[in-house]
């Protein structure tokens, strides 16, 4: 049982690690745009590479921090019976959707990129559009980062639901979404 | 009907029965669709292919640049929030239409319409509001319920004001829909349909709805005067004439501003909606800065000066420098330019430094990037689930159904839209607009639909779930920011009138489509 908290506790930092680290990328995103912007509107200078390098930081940022918005509870969820009921009660829900929905959507994905993925490193290919940013071969990889990082999120979610029903560790009141677009 | 139509059939009522257990919905749609893609198999109903194009859609989602404008902006409204630009209004507004009957209502709706149209975040606005105008309000003796009704759904008007999200997403799948519709009725020069348009078409329906709320309060004020009474001038701290002019405009700048620079540039036709969504982005920055900077913005403001000069240098010169012949002036204009862009830089660093000592540029950054992911996520899920339910034949089933049904084309709509208006019990926007439109779009727009139209219609559709009891987000955030004394059932209650008045307002728009075309047409031809 310690030995499950210790491994739930060690992948939670990893996530959250993580998650602060591509924070600052949401913040690059919104600078390249304006600077893509201003040299396009006003110089009438277009950038392939940096019109590129905006996709592949939004979308890194949205691939790598799937795991550490799942930690914090920040997925919407249907909840009106899982807000009532008991933390026990909770905890099997969020076992049982581990094992059932997020552990088999993370391998679905795995699956079908792993060839995907393979064969854009074999031809190590070059970019979205000719002339473009290089490197399409290592943006794709992050396909595989994004579900390996919510499978090991969902593993942690997994044991500290154990925790809870076994009665172990209370349920850690989880951080309730802050503010969403929905 | 076959096993895999049937399945299909099963799977949409299956995966409302796996929902309501509360598990993550991302997860939870690609479990229900795995489940029902392995059943399919065993009986021979599925070919395991369509899961193999898992990938592909996954890709798909990360390399589109359309939806990039999500994220920004949410990163533009949660900073926008956090300056605290809602509670300024919310002041001024007060004070102006305060002395009226109904005026504290009236204020909201006007409020509401102004945040809409610079971010749209409803649970920002909500919350805002929530803790600003309602113990006032209530402290004044307007009705409960009412004033809670009136907060959420003020709130959500920002979903079809544009800019707003719900018409990014709803413009890369109508325009999707459009040229599959158009390339099988054998087009093959297709007119296109873009986020700009639905921009432009959301701007007269948006206003209308602003205006059937604030005829409503001023209806109930009339009729039941204690609902919704009026507030003596001076305890709404004496400000008048000149002074409460000065302040009235002062607290419009910075909306109007933004409006401005993010819905001017869109309608130009110059920028892409992500790009108009960066620069509305760094308006906020901006605004942000100058709300912590106290007294040392000086150096925001030459920023924004630059950045206004900019625009009016760009619009009077050319300054592309490219160009093999410039004549002096240009030469000239672009070294200016140079130096205002110099300024705009410094400008912003500035700002985000300020932001950066209150901790506010690190907490708007991870809000982002928790809603991104998780928007992100969604949108991946919708994607397997619609490869899944195309993969047992539903498409046809949805296709042949619409098409065939007696009533023609607006039986086939009427029922569109009762169909996303029940699933907004149960899913949010991304989920539809990334499952439901992608199966009807086509078909609709085949009759001749207009493509614009319809996806104005489902935006305010879209926007009315918000507000729909029980599952509304608005009304998670009133409940959240409501005190204990006011029942759900009030809020509830409080709702209902709204939620007719919407119907009420899409009455309108199908009714006189040219609220939403008229626009798009005159904007962009």
């Amino acid at each position: 049982m310690k030995l499950l908290a210790w491994l739930a506790d060690c992948i939670d930092a990893v996530n959250e690690a993580i998650g602060r680290a591509v924070s600052w990328l949401s913040l690059a995103v919104v600078l390249v745009t304006f600077i893509v912007v201003v040299m396009r509107y006003v110089f009438g200078l277009g950038s392939l590479y940096l019109q590129h390098s905006i996709i592949y930081l939004n979308a890194i940022v949205f691939l790598m921090a799937a795991g550490w918005a799942l930690k914090d509870n920040e997925h919407v969820r249907v909840d009106i019976f899982y807000a009532k009921a008991s933390p026990r009660h909770q905890a099997m829900i969020d076992l049982a959707g581990v094992l059932i929905f997020l552990l088999p959507f993370c391998a679905l994905v795995w699956i079908t990129a792993w060839p995907y993925v393979l064969a854009s490193w074999r031809t190590l290919e070059g970019s979205l559009e000719i002339a473009g940013l290089p490197g399409v071969f290592l943006f794709k990889s992050f396909m595989l980062v994004y579900v390996a990082l919510l499978a090991l999120q969902g593993v942690s979610m997994a044991a500290r639901a154990i925790l809870t029903i076994a009665g172990v560790a209370p349920k850690t009141a989880a951080a309730s979404p802050t503010t969403g677009v929905l | 009907m076959t096993t895999g139509e049937w399945l299909s059939i099963a799977m949409m009522i299956g995966v409302f029965l796996f929902l309501a257990t509360g598990f993550p919905v991302a997860f939870t749609l690609t479990g229900a669709a795995l489940f029902f893609a392995l059943l399919g198999y065993s009986m021979d109903a599925f070919s395991l292919t369509f899961l193999g194009l898992t990938a592909n859609r996954v890709f798909a989602v990360m390399s589109n640049e359309i939806l990039i404008a999500v994220p920004l902006y949410v990163y533009m409204g949660i900073m926008l929030e956090r300056s605290k630009v809602a509670e300024q209004l919310l002041e001024t507004m007060g004070q102006l239409f305060g002395p009226i009957r109904g005026g504290l209502g009236v204020s909201v709706c006007v409020v509401g319409g102004l945040l809409g149209a610079s971010s749209g975040i409803v649970g920002a606005t909500v919350m805002a509001m929530g803790l600003i105008s309602l113990p006032v309000m209530l402290r004044r003796g307007y009705d409960p319920a009412h004033t809670c009704g009136l907060i959420a759904a003020t709130g959500t008007l920002g979903q079809i004001i544009p800019p707003s999200i719900v018409l990014v997403v709803l413009g890369d799948q109508i325009s999707n829909a459009n040229v599959q519709a158009q390339r099988a009725l054998g087009k093959f020069s297709v007119d296109p349909v873009s986020v700009g348009d639905l921009m432009a078409g959301a701007v007269f329906p948006g206003l209308l709805l602003v205006l059937l709320y604030i005829l409503w309060q001023l209806f109930l004020a009339w009729r039941w005067p204690n609902s919704a009474p009026a507030v003596p001038r001076d305890e709404l701290g004496g400000v008048t004439g000149i002074a409460l002019f000065w302040r009235v405009l002062q607290s419009l700048v910075a909306p109007l501003v933004l409006l401005l620079a993010v819905l001017g540039s869109t309608f130009a036709g110059i920028a892409t909606p992500t790009e108009s969504a960066a620069v509305g982005a760094v308006g906020a920055i901006a605004l942000g800065g100058l709300h912590v900077a106290g007294g040392r913005r000086w150096l925001i403001l030459i920023g924004i000066v630059c950045s206004l000069l900019l625009v009016v240098l760009t619009t009077m010169v050319d300054l592309r420098v490219g160009r093999s012949v410039t004549t002096i002036e240009q030469d000239i204009a672009i070294a200016f330019a140079v130096v205002c862009c110099i300024g705009v830089g410094v400008g912003l660093l500035d700002a985000m430094r300020h932001l950066h000592r209150k901790g506010m540029l690190v907490s708007v950054a991870r809000t982002t990037t928790k809603i991104s992911a998780m928007a992100f996520t969604i949108v991946i899920a919708a994607q397997i689930f619609s490869l899944v339910f195309r993969g047992l034949g539903g498409d046809d089933l949805v296709h042949s159904f619409l098409t065939e049904l007696p009533g023609g084309k607006w039986a086939a709509i009427g029922l569109v839209m009762l169909v996303m208006f029940i699933l907004g019990f149960a899913l949010d926007f991304l989920e539809i607009t990334f499952i439901v439109v992608p199966l009807v779009a086509p078909p609709l727009l085949g009759m001749g639909v207009d493509p614009v139209w319809l996806a104005i219609m489902m935006a305010v559709n879209l926007q009315t779930e918000f507000l729909t009891p029980p599952f509304g987000f608005a009304l998670f955030y009133m409940r959240a920011v409501a005190p204990p004394s006011i029942t759900t059932m009030q809020i509830y209650r409080g709702v209902v009138p709204f939620v007719i008045l919407q119907l009420v307002g899409l009455g309108f728009v199908a009714a006189f489509p040219g609220l939403a075309t008229w626009l798009p047409k005159l904007i962009y031809g």
